[in-house]
């Protein structure tokens, strides 16, 4: 077998043991399903309340926002299904030594790492994000073309990997950092401000999300696409942005891993 | 030596980042409002006094934060709670250490950084009143423990159940609105605001912050607010010894 495709049959397997591991708690199931709807609430009063005293938001309406959020909603979702219980979980695995019997594998070990596991519960919260982005969008009263759904598809798969990207970035600095327990608070934190369309901030602010922590391609970019404020250099960019972001985080866990001596070292 | 540094350097790493953490969210409300604002005051908000106000919500929420009931849950499910059970003072006077050992530093830091940012931009400047500044660190050492108890107690809840944390969660969902974490209580609908009076969410971080920004002036203003905290401080104090008490005797009947 190849090693692109032994990865694939390797994956298959564990993913299945997840499913059937997380089928025996259906309670907890229950549990993330109602926290997700309690923050999903608790953000669109947030937007509310914003729009008590503002009739738009750095240009867009109550509506658009709330596609946004969705969207928001729904990389978050991506982020407790695979990232988190994923690669979220190195730190910990470089600090006991036990990424030894990664890289014994016969599969690439930052693939290995990265979709070793599925929360497949959060799940949910990709299909809420994506049902409450459809929901915004059928109030924002507008027609969908081909090209901009089209548009939609591309930008979002770029948005999961520009967070893939950051988290990778993140979880690299773990080689350097051992003691370093919360990098993933740091995401949390940051990605938080991706809540919003990126023109909603000052000046400052914007170019921190839009240059140098890349949060901005992440939600307002397929926000736009949906929203008709997308334009086909704009998504020509947020393609190049993907790839770039991809390619360096792919560099940085190269050099982070020939740091590695396991736990003793 | 150097190691020894690089250790320090990384347990700094691990508390700059809970910082960043807890600051980014009055960032992010700052941001938005402070775009809001461009057209003018809102509701007597100008653009400075959102930046004031959030200054103060960085402080005053950093100060008063509680984490205590994450640790609690994993103690309990663990079992790291039986050797703490077995000491002669109850777990709760680590946990006190805990908080100021990590807050003093952390609020510090944050204070020092406003103080700079106070030079290079007037807005965010306070003016200086040594009388009001030392009611607001009352405020806040009061603030920080009704939120201490309150977490406290609802982490023991974890002797019962294990969902003790979603709980804790529920309470800090709303408490970005009740508590004016997201905004000034003042720009909430009047229903909502007029309904936070009667719990402890407003006293734990608007009412300090409100002291500091100067939006607390009258001597009837003030007695309300400490009046309320100290009724919350005596109920979540009295809950505190109701579940710790009730919840020892749970845990010993299940694991005995």
């Amino acid at each position: 077998m190849s090693g692109p495709r032994r990865t694939m049959v390797v994956l298959r397997a564990f993913w299945q043991i997840n499913w059937l591991e997380e089928l025996q708690y259906r309670g907890n199931f229950i549990a993330s399903l109602l926290g997700t709807v309690f923050w999903l609430a608790m953000a669109m009063l947030t937007v509310a309340l914003y729009f008590r005293h503002t009739p738009q938001l750095g240009g867009w309406e109550y509506w658009d926002v709330v596609v946004l959020l969705g969207i928001f909603n729904a990389l978050a979702g991506v982020v407790e299904t695979v990232l988190r219980p994923g690669i979220g979980h190195l730190p910990t695995d470089v600090r006991s030594g036990a990424l030894d019997l990664v890289l014994v594998r016969p599969v690439d070990a930052q693939f290995y790492v990265s979709f070793r596991r599925l929360d497949v519960w959060r799940l949910a919260d990709v299909v809420l994000g994506l049902a409450l982005a459809a929901y915004a969008f059928v109030q924002t009263g507008r027609v969908i073309s081909t090209w901009e759904l089209l548009a939609f598809a591309v930008t979002f798969a770029v948005a999961i990997a520009v967070v893939y990207a950051i988290w990778v970035t993140l979880m690299s600095l773990a080689f350097w950092f051992v003691a370093v327990e919360n990098m993933s608070a740091l995401f949390d934190a940051v990605f938080e401000a991706a809540r919003y369309p990126v023109s909603a901030y000052p000046g400052a602010l914007r170019f921190l999300f839009v240059y140098l922590i890349p949060i901005a391609w992440t939600t307002t970019i397929p926000a736009s696409a949906l929203t008709g404020r997308l334009n086909p250099a704009l998504a020509m960019w947020a393609v190049a942005v993907g790839i770039a972001a991809l390619g360096a985080s792919r560099l940085l866990w190269r050099v982070a891993l020939k740091r590695y001596t396991s736990a003793g070292g | 030596m150097r190691s020894a540094f690089l250790i320090d350097l990384q347990y700094r790493a691990s508390i700059a980042i809970w910082l960043v953490w807890g600051i980014t969210e009055p960032i992010i409300s700052l941001g938005i409002w402070w775009s809001i604002a461009a057209g003018g005051a809102v509701d007597g908000y100008t653009r400075e006094a959102f930046a004031r106000y959030f200054f103060g919500v960085a402080l005053v929420n950093q100060a008063t934060l509680s984490w205590d009931a994450w640790n609690i849950d994993r103690w309990i499910r663990g079992g790291e709670m039986n050797y703490r059970l077995t000491r002669p003072i109850a777990p709760i006077h680590e946990a006190v250490a805990d908080n100021i050992a990590y807050k003093a530093p952390t609020a510090a830091i944050i204070l020092a950084a406003w103080f700079v940012a106070a030079i290079f931009w007037p807005a965010v400047r306070i003016p200086f009143e040594p009388g009001r500044w030392t009611l607001a660190i009352i405020a806040i050492v009061l603030a920080a423990a009704i939120r201490f108890l309150n977490g406290y107690a609802s982490g023991l809840l974890a002797f019962w159940t294990t969902r003790a944390t979603a709980l804790v969660e529920l309470q800090f969902g709303l408490s970005l609105f009740l508590s004016g974490r997201i905004a000034p209580l003042s720009l909430l609908p009047p229903r909502v605001a007029h309904f936070a009076e009667y719990l402890w969410f407003p006293y734990v971080v608007s009412f300090p912050v409100e002291i500091l920004t100067g939006a607390v002036t009258t001597r009837s203003q003030y007695a309300r607010g400490f009046a309320w905290q100290i009724v919350w401080l005596v109920i979540w104090l009295l809950l505190y010894m109701l579940v710790w008490s009730r919840g020892r005797r749970h845990y010993g009947a299940v694991g005995g």
